[in-house]
């Protein structure tokens, strides 16, 4: 029984740090720009394919793949931002969110022009599929999947609390006129905000890929997960997405084992549901300063 | 394909005849996918219907006439399916149509059908089809009621497997598949040990997995039609260590699915209608689809190859183009050896009962052994008085 649970464990948090990856992204668009990018869940799908084409058609080095990958993504990053974002930056939210939705909906459509509708496997970076550890198979591909989410919000931390950059990113995001006032460059610090996001979820999508397969839909569910992990973590707190995006994880995969596979979606917008209703600002509460 | 040009490419090739043939040709129209997303087995289609036109004409037609096939374009769509059809209709002309695959797009056209008053063959496996007291509905696949039949007849009989678990998806499919094939269990006295649906595009089967292993099953039958679930479900059942036997739907041995779940498929069984190894006329065909096209044939192609052979056949034994004459004809078509296995029609139309049992051996598909069952005696829908 014990093995049992630990096994469902370690997928649920698995699953969920491909969501807190992605929901990693939204967060910091939301700071930067207080608009949520429904985009946020093709950027993996962009990055799978992309990846697709540089390993298994081009036959490159699998990390030269994955550096390349990652290039591409912040290109896409900032032709996201100066195409979607930049043009409408003086106007409310809401035109900001449909033109996300437009770049989502164009990026599936360029995909699906280009590569056609059947979904293709990716390999794994190890040749071994995983290891036996008591009664728990530990797959090769997830715990990476953990590693890497663990580097890149040790990475993000740092970058955002002890970097001159981080300082000026937050600054950004806090109140954009004052920055200005003080010198900050604000738009080239929303234009780095793009690409970082583009290249986090292009991450996501790379390292799920092996597992998920490259589809032009395999963003899709990932996102809206993502972005409830966003809400449970309150809207715009980093370590809130995080642990959201892991609770998110570990819920459904519990639910599904011991109360519904099929509602197992469902229990995971009934988390939403509960901290919309009871503790709306998220798991550790929002920086107040941000409402400002 | 990329929308409007795609729309104006297949107008202009579909307003040429496929072979110019004297005005007293017989008129057949195909419905089939030539745009939208399922325009790749709708190309299949295609070249099933016309490898099968080109040797009837080649052996000099029937009745001394040549056949003329006309395509109209589905758009993959419901609408486009009755569209397309009406179009025809009201050309006028024809003698039979050959439908599509898709049995959703089959119930829209349904009233046109019985409007058009011609025979129309499908190839949708949804069993309700021949079902539903439409006279001019007749199919040249097997429906989904057989596929349960089999599935439970080979895993009982020949694997000799007692303990079942089954996984679905929870959609119509899903759904149908594993409501089949707990009546076909029950038939042979066997309750499963579980029953476990699934919403399509799961990421993980880990929770389902660990059900199968604790029930103990010893053999798995599954209904999941789409080839990424089935990647990674196979993916996993192999990883967290079911060794239990495995046979499911057709979806188990498409090109995509094996191309996901590689060697974590390998050794599993799986029904299918088309198999280029079940029988002589199916080796001949896929030799000749091949030298044609230069690619392998699949089910897509294989009953439009074969709906066109049966309205010709019709045809000839009848002895007449009337609808009424072509009808009987066609319902009277025992013992006809197609591609797709040999064509006993019921009084509901349905010209198959059976599957192949295929087993994915090493990444190639390999033929096991074919399972039929005895024809339904119910009525087809209405008599010649009661024609609509």
């Amino acid at each position: 029984m014990l093995a049992i649970n630990l096994q469902i464990l370690f997928s649920g948090l698995a699953v969920g740090a491909i969501y807190a990856l992605v929901s990693l992204g939204f967060v910091l668009i939301i700071r930067a720009t207080n608009v949520v990018n429904f985009a946020q869940g093709d950027f993996p799908m962009v990055a799978a394919f992309a990846m697709l084409t540089l390993l298994s058609s081009l036959k490159l080095p699998y990390l030269l793949s994955f550096v390349l990958s990652l290039a591409v993504m912040a290109v896409v990053g900032v032709a996201f931002n100066y195409g979607v974002y930049y043009p409408l930056r003086n106007r409310t939210y809401l035109p900001v969110l449909i033109s996300t939705l437009g770049a989502g909906i164009f990026m599936q459509n360029a995909v699906l022009a280009i590569f056609g509708p059947q979904p293709h496997p990716l390999p794994k970076v190890f040749r071994a599929q995983g290891f036996q550890v008591g009664g728990v198979f530990l797959d090769s591909q997830y715990l990476l999947i953990l590693a890497v989410t663990l580097v890149a919000v040790g990475f993000q931390y740092f970058l955002f609390e002890y970097t001159l950059l981080g300082k000026k990113l937050q600054a950004t995001s806090q109140d954009k006129d004052m920055a200005r006032l003080v010198g900050i460059p604000v738009a080239g610090m929303i234009t780095f905000t793009f690409v970082y996001s583009a290249a986090l979820g292009g991450l996501a999508g790379i390292l799920v890929a092996p597992i998920l397969f490259v589809s032009i839909g395999m963003g899709s569910t990932i996102a809206l997960k993502a972005f409830s992990a966003t809400i449970i973590g309150g809207f715009g707190d980093v370590t809130g997405a995080i642990v959201g995006g892991l609770l998110l994880g570990v819920v459904e995969a519990f639910a599904a084992a011991y109360v519904s596979v099929p509602y197992k979606d469902a229990f995971a917008f009934l988390l939403v549901f509960v901290f919309l209703l009871l503790r709306p600002q998220g798991i550790f509460g929002e920086k107040v300063s941000e409402k400002a | 394909m990329n929308g409007s040009w795609g729309a104006v490419l297949a107008a202009l090739v579909l307003s040429l005849p496929v072979r110019t043939a004297g005005a007293d040709a017989i008129k057949v129209g195909l419905v089939t996918e030539i745009t939208g997303p399922n325009a790749e087995s709708g190309a299949y289609s295609v070249n099933g219907a016309k490898l099968a036109l080109e040797e009837i004409n080649a052996a000099g037609g029937v009745m001394g006439r040549q056949i003329d096939l006309k395509i109209t374009d589905s758009q993959s769509t419901n609408p486009g399916a009755v569209l397309a059809l009406s179009k025809m209709a009201s050309e006028g002309g024809y003698t039979a149509f050959i439908g599509p695959v898709r049995s959703t797009q089959i119930q829209a056209m349904a009233p046109t059908i019985m409007k058009a008053g011609l025979p129309m063959m499908i190839g949708g496996t949804d069993p309700g089809l021949t079902h539903a007291k439409n006279r001019w509905v007749f199919r040249a696949r097997p429906s989904d009621a057989y596929s349960a039949k089999v599935i439970a007849e080979y895993g009982t009989k020949t694997l000799g497997r007692k303990k079942w678990a089954i996984v679905h998806a929870t959609d119509a499919f899903g759904t149908g598949g594993k409501n089949a094939l707990l009546d076909a269990l029950k038939e042979r006295g066997v309750t499963p040990v579980l029953v476990q649906g699934f919403t399509s595009n799961t990421q993980d089967f880990t929770p389902i997995i660990l059900a199968v292993k604790q029930s103990g099953a010893d053999v798995v039958g599954t209904y999941i039609p789409n080839s990424p679930d089935v990647g990674i479900f196979s993916k996993q059942l192999r990883q967290l260590g079911v060794n239990a036997e495995w046979i499911g739907s057709p979806s188990l041995v498409t090109e995509t699915a094996m191309k996901l779940g590689q060697e974590a498929l390998h050794g599993i069984y799986s029904v299918s209608d088309f198999t280029p190894d079940a029988n002589p006329e199916a080796k001949a065909y896929a030799e000749k689809y091949r030298k044609k096209y230069g690619v392998a044939p699949d089910f897509y192609s294989s009953w439009t190859y074969d709906a066109m052979k049966l309205v010709a056949e019709a045809i000839k034994k009848a002895n007449s183009t009337k609808p009424e004459d072509l009808r009987n004809a066609i319902l009277a078509t025992q013992g006809y050896k197609g591609v797709e296995g040999t064509y006993n029609f019921d009084k509901n139309g349905d010209g198959l009962h059976g599957y192949n049992v295929v087993k994915n051996d090493k990444g190639k598909v390999a033929f096991i052994t074919r399972i039929d069952f005895p024809p339904s005696q119910e009525s087809h829908g209405g008599t010649a008085s009661g024609s609509q």
